[in-house]
């Protein structure tokens, strides 16, 4: 073809490093075929990365480097996170606006009928409450057979059946 | 996509799982700091920076989202984390100078392909990374990045520009003209490796 040539020197670094999409690995090969411009092009690109291979990997770290990381995470990060920075991060997390908003809900029902229900009643409730935002919090809450354990336990100390 | 067992460690810390973390720098702890050292060419900085990154990890930990490759998520923190130390400028003037200090110590000889280098070997090792680092020196930040997460760290194109926060299209051309670039200024070693 007489008249200007569309060479594909861009493609010839993804076209080694094997990062052409296959159409376009094909008609950038083709033209490699019937071009020596960029056939040349492309061998002293390979010839460089042939060089990078073999550069030394960069200096190992000098013994200890393990100890001053964790010494250094000990003086600057926060010792224990905080129990809301763990809370936000627990995957039982929606416990805690779920047992404040069951906390509202028995505290309502108690006032509206303080009448019908004992006090004992109430502070067994207000425990299970307790229990639920307690085990959340200490972050051993991994399943929702978790959570009827926590309830069952709650049942054991009670007596109830 | 396989599981990433990395991601796994991630999330147990999320969780509050200090020893997730530990095994974390153990494994990658190294590598990172020889990512670092591309940059800045000092061991000792290089530690510094690969011990900050993991300070970052510890405190953005609540920011990773499993659906991420935790490399990826390390390698972005610790891209930026060096670029923005290279900004800083003090590196350049040590990327034109100082042929004795490449990387500011002598390469340890086991570290070289082959187990039994010869001095001679040892001693081209040290000048072909000395021209190495010193040719990074000299390339854009971006295009740097993306060379040194391409031909060091072996990264997929498509990694690359996720690690970037860049498209493919964008991560190909600075890979090449990254590329292109080494190759101009490894034409001695390339054409031979005789260069001295």
């Amino acid at each position: 073809m007489i008249g200007r040539v569309r060479h594909v020197d861009d493609d010839l670094t993804a076209l080694l490093d094997g990062a052409l999409p296959g159409d376009r690995r094909a008609e950038v090969e083709i033209h490699l075929s019937s071009c020596p411009e960029c056939r040349s092009e492309r061998d002293r690109i390979a010839r460089a990365l042939s060089a990078l291979s073999l550069t030394p990997p960069p200096p190992a770290p000098p013994p200890g480097f393990e100890q001053r990381f964790y010494a250094r995470l000990a003086r600057e990060a926060p010792r224990h996170r905080s129990l809301l920075d763990r809370l936000a991060a627990h995957p039982f997390r929606w416990l805690v606006p779920s047992t404040g908003l069951a906390a509202l809900l028995v505290a309502g029902i108690w006032i509206r009928h303080a009448d019908d229900r004992s006090e004992l009643e109430m502070a067994r409730h207000l425990d299970l409450l307790e229990n639920y935002v307690e085990v959340a919090s200490l972050g051993v809450v991994e399943t929702s057979e978790d959570v009827d354990v926590v309830f069952h336990l709650d049942e054991l100390r009670e007596g109830r059946p | 996509m396989a599981p990433d067992p990395d991601a796994a460690l991630m999330v147990a810390f999320q969780e509050g799982n200090e020893a997730a973390f530990r095994t974390l720098f153990e494994r990658y702890g190294r590598a990172t700091m020889a990512f670092c050292n591309r940059f800045v060419r000092d061991p000792a900085r290089a530690e510094e920076l690969a011990q900050d990154v993991f300070l970052k990890l510890h405190r953005s930990a609540d920011r990773y989202q499993p659906s991420a490759r935790f490399t990826t998520f390390l390698y972005r923190i610790a891209t930026n984390h060096c670029l923005n130390e290279v900004r800083r400028g003090e590196y350049q003037a040590l990327a034109e100078v100082d042929p004795k200090s490449q990387d500011g110590a002598p390469l340890d000889p086991d570290a070289l392909p082959g187990t039994s280098a010869t001095p001679e070997e040892v001693a081209r090792g040290n000048a072909l990374a000395r021209d190495v680092a010193a040719m990074l020196s000299r390339l854009p930040e971006s295009q740097r990045a993306a060379f040194v997460l391409a031909r060091f760290e072996g990264l997929p194109y498509e990694e690359i520009a996720e690690v970037l926060g860049t498209t493919v299209p964008s991560v190909k051309s600075l890979v090449h003209r990254a590329t292109v670039s080494a190759a101009r200024a490894l034409e001695p070693w390339s054409a031979g490796g005789a260069a001295s």
